[in-house]
């Protein structure tokens, strides 16, 4: 049902991400339903996630592009802006969506934000705190989390 | 900005702020609010209950160039009707400012609250009516006289070292004149006269046709800026006064007397800037505003982001990013956003934002009105 119909944006967007993948990044369509987007990304260098590989879920709705895509990471992952189910505290996915971005846009900045945790915008409160109290610390624990759920996958 | 203020306002106000030029369009359908009016027995005011009076016609153009010029850097201008640019937003109820079904609510500071309107329909109905954005089509219009706005100069006159002589490098179709003013203000029908003129008379001089063509003034015919204060030359005076007023004047026999002939088949174009010192102590001319004066009409010229492109041939090939349509990635863009001036839409989807959101898909700033510009002219068109 979701495949009949498909806006020839998602067909584009699509076709560029599979040919023209973004480095550090992988989407690609479910067979059943090419709304569906299984992600991988990779953990940026420099970054307590380095060597991590981030498996992801995307969803575009129906109202896409006028409404956001639903993102959220699958993998565990050590951050304080994302919460334990996986759900992503970025403003692009809410109230700062415009349809001039696209699935590609939403995923280099969800890389980004891995390389800048915003303990100031938290999502998850007590990884937040421990970012603000003992960054060091909490580095050291997300490097921990990406090498026991991130790797080897 | 004046639009916050502007969104705020009622829509029966647009007759008081309507152009003076524009034909009173009819009477809305809708009364006025009067009581005993009953808000929720009308939950929807946008269309298809009420649509604003039809835009008159002709109040927006673009101009395309016949040869364009490297030196935009890929911006195209734009004329914007000068009476137009206070032009009212007709309706603007307190829409969640922001795309459908997002998550988060809306700022609430962004948008001011739409009085009674807003309070009746937020309780009664689901959705919100969708801001009235005007979607009008462009017309086109020659240039017959294009200065390059960031090819203007003051050149040291080597025989009369205190004098700055101007020079510019311009694009004409035709010949004409050019004159130049110091402290110069508007006037009636786009005339322009000093303020200063005991210290500089205007002096006018003719130009020839020509593509690229670089325009200096004269040895001996320069001003000594240390006349002035550097306060006063690198800002408009009050608003009006212009430190440097260039007015090119397309076709016709040259006018010598530095006063300004009108008629109504003149083409000018109007380049009023400030002067300022650089941190090499030189002078840069900065443009303010340019102006066309094209058929008895006045307008302002603008730059309209990301429609260089378009003019360029286009390829089938699927490498058309940068032309296309944001939204649905397949359309050519035509549709510009203003007030923030970016094209980067196809009409259709311009339409279908209209009633889904009121911000521009780049800047996010509020949309006040959208135009289709069509720019798959070629110079055999004209």
């Amino acid at each position: 049902m979701a495949n009949t119909n498909l806006p020839r944006r998602i067909i584009k967007e699509t076709q560029r991400l599979l040919s023209e993948p973004a480095p550090g990044i992988s989407a690609s369509p479910s067979e059943d339903n090419m709304r569906y987007f299984n992600v991988m990304i990779l953990g940026p260098t420099q970054s307590p996630f380095e060597g991590g590989v981030f498996k992801l879920e995307l969803f575009l709705p129906e109202e896409y592009p006028m409404a956001a895509p639903k993102v959220r990471f699958l993998t565990k992952i050590y951050h304080p802006n994302i919460d334990k189910l996986g759900r992503i505290c970025l403003d692009i996915l809410k109230d700062k969506w415009s349809p001039a971005l696209q699935i590609r846009t939403v995923l280099l900045s969800i890389q980004a934000l891995l390389s800048a945790p915003n303990p100031d915008d938290p999502l998850s409160d007590n990884i937040a705190k421990h970012w603000k109290t003992n960054e060091a610390e909490a580095v050291e624990t997300a490097k921990e989390w990406t090498r026991l759920y991130a790797t080897g996958a | 900005m004046g639009q916050s203020s502007s969104r705020s306002r009622r829509r029966d106000d647009y007759r008081q702020t309507y152009p003076q030029h524009a034909p009173l369009p009819p009477p809305p359908v809708q009364p006025p609010l009067t009581p005993p009016y009953n808000p929720s027995s009308r939950p929807n005011f946008s269309a298809p209950y009420y649509n604003p009076p039809p835009v008159p016609a002709g109040p927006y153009y673009y101009a395309y160039q016949p040869q364009p010029s490297s030196s935009y850097n890929g911006l195209m201008r734009f004329f914007e009707s000068w009476v137009n640019n206070s032009f009212p937003s007709y309706y603007r109820p307190n829409q969640g400012n922001g795309w459908l079904n997002s998550a988060a609510p809306p700022p609430p500071a962004a948008m001011p609250p739409y009085t009674s309107f807003s309070a009746a329909s937020s309780s009664s109905i689901v959705v919100a009516p969708p801001p009235y954005v005007e979607h009008q089509k462009a017309k086109t219009i020659k240039n017959d006289v294009n200065l390059h706005k960031d090819m203007i100069r003051l050149e040291a006159d080597v025989l009369n070292p205190e004098e700055y002589l101007v020079s510019f490098v311009y694009d004409a179709v035709v010949d004409g004149s050019v004159t130049i003013y110091y402290f110069a203000k508007e006037g009636a029908n786009c005339s322009f006269s000093s303020i200063e003129e005991d210290i500089y008379k205007p002096r006018s001089y003719p130009f020839e046709k020509g593509t690229a063509r670089k325009f200096c003034q004269p040895s001996g015919d320069g001003i000594d800026l240390g006349f002035f204060d550097l306060e006063s030359l690198s800002k408009p005076a009050n608003g009006e006064v212009f430190p440097l007023v260039i007015y090119a004047k397309a076709c016709g026999p040259t006018q010598t007397d530095g006063q300004s002939v009108q008629s109504a088949a003149t083409h000018l174009q109007i380049t009023l800037a400030i002067i300022e010192k650089n941190n090499t102590g030189a002078f840069e001319v900065k443009v303010v505003k340019q102006i066309l004066w094209f058929d008895g009409e006045r307008y302002e010229l603008q730059e309209i982001f990301g429609l260089a492109d378009s003019s360029e041939p286009v390829d089938d090939a699927d490498d058309d990013i940068g032309k296309e349509c944001v939204i649905c990635l397949t359309e050519t863009r035509n549709t510009a956003v203003f007030p923030c001036r970016h094209l980067c839409m196809c009409s259709d989807c311009a339409k279908s934002l209209r009633v889904q959101s009121n911000k521009c898909p780049i800047c996010r700033q509020p949309v006040e009105k959208l135009m289709e510009i069509n720019v798959n002219l070629t110079s055999s068109d004209k």
